[in-house]
Order: structure tokens, then sequence, then C-alpha cells
């Protein structure tokens, strides 16, 4: 199985590129399944995508010699599946129904990472030759790798037994195990950061002990996979005018961690030369249009200088004239994505 | 001159220009004289290096005496909380570098943006004299989703919570909702996704705080999004005599579908949207601010 992860930041297309990739690998004899977060509504209607956790095999035509598959990323179904699998019998409702777990499912950040690893691995058995990821337009999209035992290490800290289950922690938590300093510590930050929201989520945390520890296990096989060279591949989306800074960031976010990137796509380049001038509106048009055009040039000139050296390939895809508004509109960024990748 | 701030959000998607338009924004109020805070999403470090403002003196005085630029990060209001709460230098540090307080703030649902909050309210009311320290207040917001928790947490700590920090949240709520004073520009490119993120961002808006676009921006446009109907018909005329003329013909579709959805935008959310051309040509980042500054006068009065 391949993995292919495509990061990059708001806006860049990243999505589209990841759905059209998903799309040229189908084409070319794959049985591939693209993971999305947030697709645009045009887009969310061509892969047929629909809430919750089923993957959703994409009609195409003409047909495929492989199969396109596509999954959306439902933070809060994930979450609720995963506590329904792995959560101890009678510990499912209280965690489903806990005041902090509404707003944990929705605000906390990391949740759509840390849920992304959890459907990887998920995915994983599926038995697809390939999976595109799409992952949360964000800069620290790749953090939460470093931390796959983030739940555990949360529910094994000291504060959270000293809180315990029910705040009974004076009947329950052997305070011999608790030194004065902590509690002292605990005291102050309590009330600091007040009372109720302390031990609302220190509470919450200590009945989530129980997904805690399976949740870490399978992250820590799916960050396995991630850092597997032979099985995994990050590229890097970006736009002509974020293309310096997004690509030194995430370039440097890979290295550090060892991650193998596959290249950059430079996304809504416009390409097309040769602006013919004219009068009014007609002239002011072309100027714009050239305007843009030498930007994007330069841009890129500067990128490749930069960093043509450190990554196998640094590849444009085209401005559409259109939205990207369906099927069609993939096929010809999939192909550009298939020309252009150096794998 | 009031006794808060005249305050205006740019709020939108990542990547529209949110912090250029407020710097913009910024520069033309203090160039005219008028004291201006511009609190920026980005730490100062990384805004100088995406925007120089260099010049800025040769070009006008006035606007380096009157503009402030701040960057609020919660994370070290909070440390300094923490500093000023405990005694001893041992206990300060091992709080901060303790995992669980490091994961508390990151989690506690809207803690970080609530201390944010707060500190942007002190800044809109800081007094001198009975008159607000600054006349004006641009808020150049984080992407959609987190300016929305960011809202959402006075309101959440009024309601889930009690104690000193629910009376804050209350306090905070009253603040917010004095909507006369608080003028909320979503800002845009015309491109799909932004057009449906701004759409649903108004409604969350409307619904949760009683908050209505007092403008949208639409930034980055082509000379097509804001010409008239008959420069549009001229062009298309052109393109037919021409016959193939691929630029000019892309440049014509991509300005065809701007002005398709400036037209829904507006009609949409009831209010004007100001067409913000990108600049064609600039010869630094103060001569952009500038000419930003420029179209940003046909916005309705704060």
């Amino acid at each position: 199985m391949k993995i292919l992860v495509y990061l990059g930041t708001g806006g860049v297309g990243k999505t589209s590129v990841a759905a059209a990739t998903a799309l040229a690998m189908a084409r070319a004899g794959e049985r591939t399944l693209v993971l999305t977060i947030d697709p645009a509504l045009r887009l969310r209607s061509a892969l047929r995508l629909q809430e919750g956790l089923l993957e959703q095999q994409v009609p195409l035509d003409p047909p495929a010699s492989g199969e396109l598959w596509a999954a959306l990323l439902d933070v809060r179904a994930t979450l609720d599946d995963a506590v329904r699998m792995y959560a101890k019998a009678g510990m499912v409702d209280r965690i489903l129904n806990h005041p902090i777990y509404a707003t944990i499912a929705d605000s906390l950040v990391g949740m759509q990472e840390l849920m992304a690893v959890e459907r990887i691995d998920q995915l994983a058995k599926r038995g697809f030759d390939s999976l595109v990821i799409d992952t949360a337009p964000s800069r620290h999209a790749l953090e939460f790798l470093d931390k796959p035992m983030y739940f555990s290490e949360l529910v094994g800290s000291n504060w959270v037994k000293l809180v315990g289950r029910t705040y009974k922690w004076m009947a329950t938590s052997p305070m011999a195990s608790l030194s004065e300093k902590v509690l002292d510590v605990y005291a102050r930050v309590e009330a600091i950061l007040g009372t109720d929201l302390v031990r609302q989520v220190l509470d919450f945390y200590s009945i989530f002990v129980s997904i805690a520890e399976g949740y870490a296990e399978r992250a820590v096989k799916t960050v396995a996979l991630l850092k597997d060279p032979a099985i995994t591949e990050f590229r890097i989306v970006t736009t002509p005018r974020k293309a310096m800074r997004d690509t030194r960031f995430f370039l440097d976010a890979l290295e550090s961690r060892q991650f193998r990137t596959g290249g950059v796509f430079v996304n809504r380049t416009w390409e097309l030369d040769g602006a013919a001038a004219g009068e009014g509106l007609v002239g002011s048009l072309a100027e714009w249009y050239a305007a843009v055009r030498q930007s994007h040039a330069a841009e890129l000139d500067s990128l490749r200088g930069e960093f043509d050296a450190r990554v196998p390939f640094i590849a444009t895809l085209p401005e559409l004239d259109s939205d990207v508004d369906g099927l069609p509109a993939l096929e010809r960024i999939g192909a550009w994505v298939a020309a252009r990748a150096v794998t | 001159m009031a006794q808060q701030s005249k305050i205006a959000i740019f709020c939108g998607k990542g990547g529209v220009g949110k912090t250029t338009l407020s710097l913009a924004m910024g520069l033309r109020h203090a160039a005219a004289g008028r004291k201006v805070v511009v609190v920026s999403s980005h730490p100062l470090p990384e805004l100088a290096l995406s925007v120089s403002l260099d010049g800025l003196g040769a070009r006008s005085p006035e606007a380096v005496q009157n503009l402030f630029v701040v960057h609020i990060d919660a994370r070290e209001l909070l440390a300094e909380v923490v500093q000023n709460n405990f005694p001893v230098e041992w206990m300060v540090k091992a709080v901060l570098n303790s995992s669980i307080y490091r994961n508390l703030i990151e989690v506690a649902p809207g803690l970080k943006e609530f201390y944010f909050l707060a500190r942007l309210q002190a800044l809109a009311e800081r007094q001198d004299h009975g008159e607000a320290d600054f006349e004006y207040l641009f808020w150049d917001a984080p992407a959609t989703g987190h300016f929305l928790s960011t809202l959402d947490s006075a309101r959440n700590f009024e309601t889930f919570l009690t104690g000193p920090l629910a009376a804050a949240g209350a306090e905070l709520t009253r603040f917010l909702s004095h909507a006369s004073g608080i003028a909320l520009l979503p800002t845009l490119t015309l491109e799909e996704m932004a057009m449906e993120e701004t759409v649903e961002m108004c409604h969350k808006l409307a619904a949760r705080h009683g908050m209505t676009a007092r403008a949208a921006i639409a930034n980055l446009v082509s000379p097509l999004a804001t010409a008239g109907d008959a420069g549009v018909e001229a062009v298309r005329a052109a393109l037919a005599e021409r016959g193939d003329d691929p630029v000019l013909s892309f440049a014509f579709r991509r300005g065809l579908l701007e002005r398709g959805r400036r037209e829904l935008l507006a009609q949409t959310l009831g209010a004007p949207v100001v067409a913000v051309e990108r600049v064609r040509h600039a010869t630094d980042d103060v001569d952009l601010l500038f000419q930003i500054a420029g179209a940003l006068e046909s916005l309705p009065a704060l």
C-alpha cells in the first residue's frame, strides 16, 4: 500500500489536488481512496461525499481500470465511533454525555489531525492500493504526529489522578503517591484558571482514559506507516503568492521529522503567455493578467532557486478559468498531476 | 472623542488578505491624524517578514506617529498570570513546564481565546483623561473557525462556569454585543471556497452573536469585477473580433466569475461589497498599502 499526504495552508486548492491525484491513480488501475477534510460544495457532490464514516465509491464515466473511493473526515463521528469501540462498558454514555465532550470534539486544536490518524488506521486495513490524504489547512498539521501518546500522557498525569474520576479523590486516590508540591501547584492553577473549568477538563480526561490507551497503540502504528519512506510520501501544495513561505515552513517541518518529501505543487499558477494589448477595459484586463502572470513567474524563479536541490520536484499546476465543479475538472487536474509529478 | 475605540473586525478565510487590509486601513486613518491600533493575528517578527513599513516616515510622518501594531499572544498572557500568582520561581517553572498545564491551556475550551478577548477589550477601553486612547482599533482576526470560537468563548464562559471567570465572560459578552461600536468587515477573495465560508460565517455570527456585516471587502479582484455593464460588453465584443486570444479569454472568464459572485454576495449578506482591485504596480509595501487604502475609501463610515 502507498500513502500520499498533501500538506498546505488554506485556500491553495489542496482538496481538489488530492481528489484529482486519487482520480488519476484510479485511471492508472489502482484501487484508491481519497480522505478529504472540508471540500467545497460542488466537489463534495462530485465525489458523492456524505457525512458520517462510510467511504463511498465514486462512479466514473468512462469507468476507470481501477476504483476511486472517497471518504470525508468527520471529526465528531470518528471520535464517537472510537469511543463506542474502545471505551470500557458503562463509560460510553458518560463520555458521550460529558459537558466537555462536545466542546472538545469541536474546538480542540489538533483534534482533526488526531482523528485523521484514527481514520488512516481504519482505512489501512481495507485493502486499498493507495490512500490519498488531504490534511487540515493548517501549518500545524504535522505536529500531531509528534505526539501519538497525547491522550494517554494527559490522562496519566498526576493532576488527572488528583482530581479523580468523580471528584472523590480524597477517598479513592492514594494521597501518598502525590507530593505536596503537586498538590500545592494544582490548587494554585485551579485558583487561577477557575475551579469549574479545570475540574471539568480533568474529569473528562479521567473518564477518557479508557479509550486513550487503545488510541495511543493505533497512533503509534499509523505514525510508523507515515514515517516509512517506502510507503508514504508527503507533497506540499501552495500557490504562487505563498510559495516561498509555505515551502520553507513545510519542508523544514518534514525534514526535521525525517518524513519523505515527494515534491511541491504550485497550484493555481497563471501560465498562458502573450496577452494582447488593447484600449480601455480590454487594455486594463490585459495589463492585469500580465502583472499577475509576471509575479507568478518571479515567485516560481525564486522558489526553484532556493529549493530545487532539496525536493525531488517543484511543479506548477495551472489555474482553471472556471470553478472545480465536478469530475471533468478533476480529470484535467489529475492528468497534470500525473504528468508533472516526478516519482 | 468617544470613551471607547471604534472597532472594525477584518474576518474571513485564511490567506485572503485580512492582515494587509487591516494595515492599509490603519495607515489611512493614522495618516489622517487619528490614533489607531491594529491588532495583528501574526507575531510581529513574522509580520515584519511579510510586510515592510520601510519608507513610511518619508511618505507620512503623521502615520508613523499615530499607527500602533500589536500582537496579542494568549499563551504569554497566561504565563504572565502564572508569574504573578506564584510566589517562587521554581513553582512558576514547574507549572509552565508541566505537560498538563500546557495541555490544559491548549484544550480547556476557549481559555486562550478568552484571555485574548479580555486584552482586546482592555485596549479598546484604554483611556487617557476620559477619552479613548485609540480612536480606532482594527482587529486582523484569525481565520474563520478560530475567529468564531474566539467570540464563542466569552459566552461559553458565562454560560458554563461560575465565579470570576463567568463574571468576566458576561462582561465580555456585553462588550461584544455593543453592536453599533463594532463594524464587522468580512474579507474574502471572490472564489468559491472563500464565498461559501464567508456566507456560513455571517450566518453563524448573526445567529450566535446578533452581529451583521457592515460591508464585505472583496480583495484582489480583477478590473472587470468593478466595471460597468457597458465595459463588459465592450470586452466581449473585442474578444469576438479577435477570434482566438486565450489569454484575454482566460482573464475575461475569471473576471466574469468574480462579477457574478460579487453580486450574489451583496444580495446574500444584504450589505455592500467593496472591491479592492489587485494592485498592478507598487514601488514598495508602503506604496501598496496606500493604494489599497485608497480603494477602501468607499467603505461605509465606521
